[in-house]
């Protein structure tokens, strides 16, 4: 290695290191402070390790919020990512292999659905009339409608890179077309699945502006809102704020390290050849 | 054992014609090839048996039933792919035994008759690999496999052996010639290769621009070819294909004697191509353009030295302008 190369590399690093890694620190050292300490908002180590009772603090405070906001969020997410993967793969692969007239409509569709922003009122309006707002399955599929543009067009796109050969054997080896479906192309498509799970269940797991506008009532809070109420209720009480923040952050963080493999081969794995 | 039979068969993509009125029978264990130039409907027509085109008119019988609007997999037929087609996320057993598995057949019938399958090809130890893991020709096996265990009346096989190397290709023609003894099905096969078509088939069917040129065993093609598409078609060098009185002229290359003394043509020799057993010479002539000539062994004259090409009796075709 050139002495500039690994001067580049080096530079690359702390880059990465003050972008990435330093807030990450930060929050960590500001959770495990006293709330003296942690009020004076400075970046240093703490006097006093104060993690197990920050902790337990705020897994207890308003009565385990923090505990139902985990299986509030973690249903959303589930329920909404399925959704996402199975009707995107669907959708994608009618796109893909049935030409017919339609096709260019609903690629509009489609298209308009990743463009045009979502307009909050007449979303809640919408909701109300089909009694779906407030409710955690009203939020699923806003979820999923806002991500299904997207989850589409990568299936198709995927898809196309699948050899039509496979699904007229499986036709000649007697397949129906939902069997050719889900037991040919849907395993195929393992790679783009996993990028997808990932990055949806990140994005919708750490939602916060949709899951404030369409979800209120405290038997509905997210992860992402108990930062919210905290907020107000521990005004001056920073450690237990960013204790909460960390709680909040691992959850995401734990699926990214276990997929990460597997996103990138994901993204930049083109062809199912052989 | 089955029949196929094809009545005035006809397809066209959009206005495209690109199937225009195929008659044709293939008697029950027949070897039939279809060859012809690329883009003139060879795949198309066997996509059309296999169910996987819709005919635009005419009739398909297998076996005796009709099966013009059937599905494929109603059809009694097994396709082996130019691409092979495997499956990439299954095993070998899995994805020969994967036609058997969407039928819902009992788990140790499946597992019988993967075995079987996979004694004949010797697949043995490589049934639980997959597919990547696989050379060329172990692939292409694995192909034949799958089709064999659906015990098909018909078997369908476009290009098969077109992505193997030329050793490969020699010995899987073989193999294919003895499985087709062993299994004594019916097979329609599709190649450019008119050596694969010369060597396998029963009979072959020569296509052209969607329409059957001609029907014949391989000798008859090549002993008597209707016309000069044919004729440059089967055989390999090319037959010297000449324009003479509105018609054609035609005489292959291994049915002229050389000569340096003396003979009908004089030409000077423009290129040879050394085989070692045989060697193909062209003479540059100024009757007939040039020529091709094929002898034996090695001993031809050098480059730009006079020859002469004599035609030897009866063997000469002479072509009439349709
Ligand atoms: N789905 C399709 N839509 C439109 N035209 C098609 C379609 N499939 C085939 N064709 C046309 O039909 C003609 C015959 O195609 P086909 O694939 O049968 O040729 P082939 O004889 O198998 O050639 P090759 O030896 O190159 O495989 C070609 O001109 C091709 O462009
Ligand atoms: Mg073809």
């Amino acid at each position: 290695m050139k002495p500039h190369q690994r001067n580049a590399g080096l530079a690359a690093l702390a880059v990465a290191f003050v972008v990435f890694i330093l807030p990450f620190l930060f929050t960590f050292l500001m959770a495990v402070k006293t709330k003296k300490e942690a009020a004076l908002f400075l970046f240093s180590w703490p006097s006093e390790w104060q993690f197990w009772a920050n902790l337990t603090e705020v897994v207890k405070a308003r009565n385990y919020m923090l505990l139902l906001a985990y299986f509030n969020s973690t249903l959303i997410t589930l329920a909404a990512v399925s959704g996402l993967v199975v009707m995107g793969a669907m959708v994608g692969y009618v796109l893909q292999r049935r030409a017919s007239g339609w096709n260019r409509l609903i690629y509009a569709g489609v298209l308009m659905g990743l463009m045009v922003p979502p307009a909050v009122v007449p979303t809640i309006w919408v909701l109300q009339g089909l009694g779906l707002f407030k409710t955690i399955h009203g939020m699923v599929l806003i979820q999923i409608a806002y991500g299904l543009s997207f989850s589409i067009l990568l299936y198709r796109s995927f898809i196309g890179t699948i050899p039509r050969d496979l699904d007229e054997a499986a036709r000649i080896d007697g397949a129906r077309p939902w069997e050719i479906f889900f037991r040919v192309i849907l395993p195929l498509l393992k790679p783009v699945t996993v990028t997808l799970i990932v990055v949806q269940s990140i994005a919708i797991f750490n939602d916060f502006t949709n899951p404030l506008y369409y979800l209120p009532g405290k038997e509905n809070v997210t992860v992402q809102l108990t930062l919210f109420n905290f907020q107000t209720q521990f005004q001056s009480q920073f450690n237990l704020l960013f204790m909460n923040i960390l709680l909040v952050t691992i959850p995401p963080l734990l699926v990214f390290i276990f997929f990460n493999r597997q996103i990138v081969a994901g993204m930049t794995a083109g062809g199912v050849k052989g | 054992m089955s029949s196929v039979i094809l009545k005035n068969l006809k397809k066209s993509f959009g206005a495209v014609g690109v199937i225009k009125g195929i008659d044709l029978l293939i008697e029950p264990g027949e070897f039939c090839v279809f060859v012809g130039p690329s883009g003139c409907g060879k795949s198309t027509l066997l996509r059309l048996i296999a169910g996987l085109e819709e005919a635009s008119s005419g009739v398909i019988e297998i076996a005796g039933r009709e099966v013009t609007d059937a599905e494929p997999s109603e059809r009694g037929i097994a396709m082996v792919f130019q691409s092979y087609a495997l499956y990439p996320h299954l095993t070998v057993r899995e994805n020969i035994g994967f036609g058997l598995s969407l039928a819902r057949l009992p788990k140790a019938e499946i597992a019988a008759k993967v075995q079987a399958a996979a004694e004949i090809l010797q697949l043995g130890p490589l049934l639980d690999r997959k597919p990547k893991a696989l050379s060329g020709g172990q692939r292409q096996r694995v192909a034949i496999g799958r089709a064999m265990v659906r015990d098909p009346k018909v078997f369908l096989l476009d290009e098969p052996l077109s992505n193997l190397d030329a050793a490969l290709r020699a010995q899987m023609r073989m193999e294919l010639t003895d499985l087709h003894r062993k299994l004594g099905a019916t097979m329609i096969y599709v190649t450019h290769d008119q050596v694969e078509a010369m060597t396998m088939a029963d009979k072959i069917v020569v296509l052209n621009g969607g329409r059957i040129e001609q029907v014949g065993s391989p000798m008859e093609l090549y002993n008597a070819p209707v016309s000069p598409f044919v004729a440059g078609f089967i055989g390999s060098p090319k037959m010297n294909l000449v324009p003479r009185d509105g018609g054609t002229f035609g005489i292959r290359p291994e049915h002229l004697d050389l000569s340096t003394s003396a003979g009908l043509w004089e030409g000077t020799v423009r290129h040879v191509e050394r085989l070692g057993a045989e060697s193909i010479l062209y003479l540059a002539t100024q009757e007939m353009g040039e020529l091709t000539i094929r002898i034996q062994g090695q001993d031809c004259p050098a480059l730009g030295a006079r020859a002469f090409a004599t035609p030897q009796p009866g063997r000469a075709f002479h072509f009439q302008a349709a």
